[in-house]
């Protein structure tokens, strides 16, 4: 278990390290006029040439991967350029964090609650009337783009009045509770569907199996099969990708967050892409890509912890 | 002879599949004595698991019993529909083990828990009691070293290991009958031997009525007390092993018997049982094994023959018992049989 944990957690930082170079690489092959703003067109050459060697960005590629891992040890990230010139990227992800994460969880509770519920409502009904409802809804999830039902809550939920005058805000509000439940409702959608499908499916998965034949034979009641075998079993494969789904919707979401101008990370991610502001765009694509990474391992530990028959080498019941 | 404990008659159990209606035991009996074994045997398809499920109430959602009775200590359990009333009987008075032991048990609970959880159901006992009880249940059911088993999950264990611990799960059940569903079919030569073994000990031990649902007619000489044959699902005859296998009656129970490869006659082709089974979605009449039986008389085409009794515990259900019938001469194998069995008989 230890031996199988450090293992992965060797592998996780290689991965980790991979992605920060690709990453900070692939930003290299982005064009230079980003980095002037909107006053490229009045510079000169000269001026151009002195803002490029201000950020070392007229040095052979491996100085420049070796200055900026040497920073990044130090846990520098370097200065935005264009969001707020010359403040610390990290400080300003820094007060973008509490929006995200806050969101995030109650995201995560809710999905949680609800999705593992429905899930194990499908499971029980299976094939009947409260399953195929359910079925429908995940479907509906699945297939019809996140934009296209997110802006229709957007655009017709908040249009719902109660005297006169909206329930539900447009935008979000720190200040104001009502204006969290559409974001919220829209962030738990998704994944609330993910969480029960997957529960459903491996719920059902397990009812098939011998020992639960087995388990009814030796007389025990239904319930406690439920509670005992399969609820149990049927939870060692989420386990795996729980803690990816939670790190990243903690981690903000992209789309939500620039609908409802919900200061966070996922919102400055598309803000800062569409102003090329390259140092900021590359430390939030660093954050994203390792918090994947660090959930995939958590999964594969907690998976571990659960699941006696899981060693690196033999992976039988993993799917 | 003594009461039955457990009495089954006409059974007729259904299933619907794809909009059809499927007749999988059409009108069984059978009656099961205190401490006896019982073997049921059957070629695949014949209703010898879906006949013994049915008395755990274990039959899967599209099946149903249509009519017939299950009378266990004056209950009839072909009325039992809830799980509130079939919880009084599975485990507690009749429990099951199945073929395949890599399967049966759980992979993520240890395999002391998994015995536990039957004393703690049946018999209330908790903690430190249940646990030194499963220990020594795993000790009886011949598994080394217990008290370290006891922690350990399924996949530490090999299939004849598991198929012990499938058995110490009924032992611990302490059950009236245990169903052992071809509990060897799916292990190797060697293991099949020690486990027939032990679950011949145990039973002399327990006195639990074992019931053995088999195709090999080797395992059956080796456990049973008393065979009976299904077919299509019917119990076409019934009888002690020695009758069964010396002084078979039904055509169906020769031509099984021929078939055996121990009584082939060197040089000549294997004897195999022409045709197929009959479709069971069809309503069958006459006698099913006719249209397979070359020496199928008339009226096996027409009316189903009742049980005609050979001794006091041999039943054939075949016309050529009738005193009525044309006297048709068994294979030449099963009269090699019958002439030993005179023999050994006197």
């Amino acid at each position: 278990m230890l031996r199988y944990s450090i293992r992965r957690l060797l592998q996780s930082v290689v991965t980790v390290f991979i992605v920060i170079t690709l990453v900070f690489l692939l930003m290299r092959l982005l064009p230079e006029e980003g980095y002037f703003g909107d006053s490229y067109d009045k510079l000169t050459p000269e001026q151009r040439e002195a803002i490029l060697r201000k950020f070392g960005l007229l040095d052979p590629w491996y100085i420049q991967l070796r200055n900026f891992y040497s920073s990044l040890l130090k846990g520098d990230l370097g200065t935005s350029i264009i969001y707020r010139r010359d403040v610390p990227v990290i400080d300003i992800i820094k007060i973008k964090i509490p929006f995200s994460v806050s969101f995030g969880l109650a995201a995560i509770g809710v999905s949680l609650l609800f999705g593992l519920s429905m899930g194990i409502h499908m499971a029980r009904n299976k094939g009947r009337f409260w399953d195929q409802i359910w079925s429908a809804y995940v479907v509906f999830i699945n297939a019809v783009p996140a934009a296209v039902y997110l802006l229709f809550i957007q655009l017709y939920v908040t249009g719902l009045k109660y005297r006169g005058r909206p329930i539900f805000p447009m935008l979000f509000d720190r200040y104001n509770p009502r204006s969290w439940i559409l974001p919220l409702i829209s962030m738990s959608l998704g994944s609330i569907a993910g969480y029960a499908m997957w529960m459903r499916r491996y719920m059902v998965d397990q009812l098939n199996q011998d020992y639960i034949r087995l388990a009814r034979a030796k007389g025990m009641s239904d319930k406690q099969i439920m509670v005992k075998h399969v609820m149990r079993n049927a939870f060692v494969p989420m386990a795996q990708y729980l803690p990816t789904s939670v790190l990243l919707t903690i981690s903000g979401s992209i789309y939500i967050e620039s609908l409802y101008s919900i200061p966070g990370m996922g919102g400055l991610l598309v803000d800062v892409i569409q102003r090329q502001d390259n140092p900021l765009v590359q430390a939030l694509v660093l954050i994203y890509s390792s918090l994947g990474i660090w959930g995939l391992f958590l999964g594969d530990v907690l998976m571990a912890i659960f699941d006696p028959r899981i060693r690196l080498e033999r992976r039988e019941g993993a799917r | 002879m003594t009461e039955p404990i457990l009495s089954v008659r006409d059974l007729v159990v259904k299933f619907s599949l794809r909009g059809q209606i499927l007749t999988a035991i059409r009108g069984a009996s059978l009656d099961l004595y205190p401490a006896e074994t019982v073997a049921i045997v059957g070629e695949s398809g014949s209703g010898k698991s879906v006949f013994t499920k049915t008395w755990l109430g274990m039959l899967d959602a599209n099946g149903w019993v249509d009519s017939g009775s299950i009378l266990l200590e004056g209950k009839d359990l072909a009325r039992y529909r809830t799980e509130r009333e079939w919880l009084t009987i599975r485990g507690k008075k009749i429990a099951m083990v199945f073929q395949d032991p890599m399967t049966a048990l759980n992979p993520l609970r240890t395999v002391g828990m998994q015995i536990q959880e039957v004393l703690e159901l049946h018999h209330g006992m908790r903690g430190e009691e249940a646990k030194a009880r499963t220990i020594e249940i795993l000790g009886e059911v011949g598994i080394d070293m217990p008290e370290a088993r006891y922690d350990q999950y399924p996949h530490e264990f090999s299939g004849g290991m598991r198929q012990r611990v499938v058995i110490a799960i009924a032992v611990a059940c302490n059950p009236k009958i245990l169903i052992c569903d071809e509990p060897t079919t799916a292990l190797d030569v060697t293991i099949q031997a020690q486990i027939l073994e032990l679950i011949r000990s145990l039973q002399k031990k327990l006195g639990v009525t074992l019931v053995y649902i088999t195709h090999d007619l080797g395992v059956v000489a080796n456990v049973a007390d008393r065979v009976a044959v299904m077919y299509a699902g019917e119990i076409i005859e019934y009888g002690t092993v020695e009758e069964i296998f010396y002084d078979p009656r039904h055509p169906y129970t020769w031509a099984l018997l021929s078939s055996l490869p121990q009584l082939g006659v060197k040089g000549q082709p294997l004897y195999s049982i022409a045709g197929t089974p009959p479709n069971l979605f069809t309503e069958i009449n006459g006698d099913a094994f006719a249209p397979r039986n070359p020496k199928a008389l008339k009226i096996d085409y027409v009316k189903r023959p009742p049980f005609f009794q050979v001794s006091p515990a041999h039943s054939a259900k075949t016309w050529l018992l009738d005193p009525r019938a044309p006297k048709v001469e068994p294979p030449e194998t099963i009269k090699a049989l019958q002439a030993k069995y005179e023999g050994y008989a006197q």
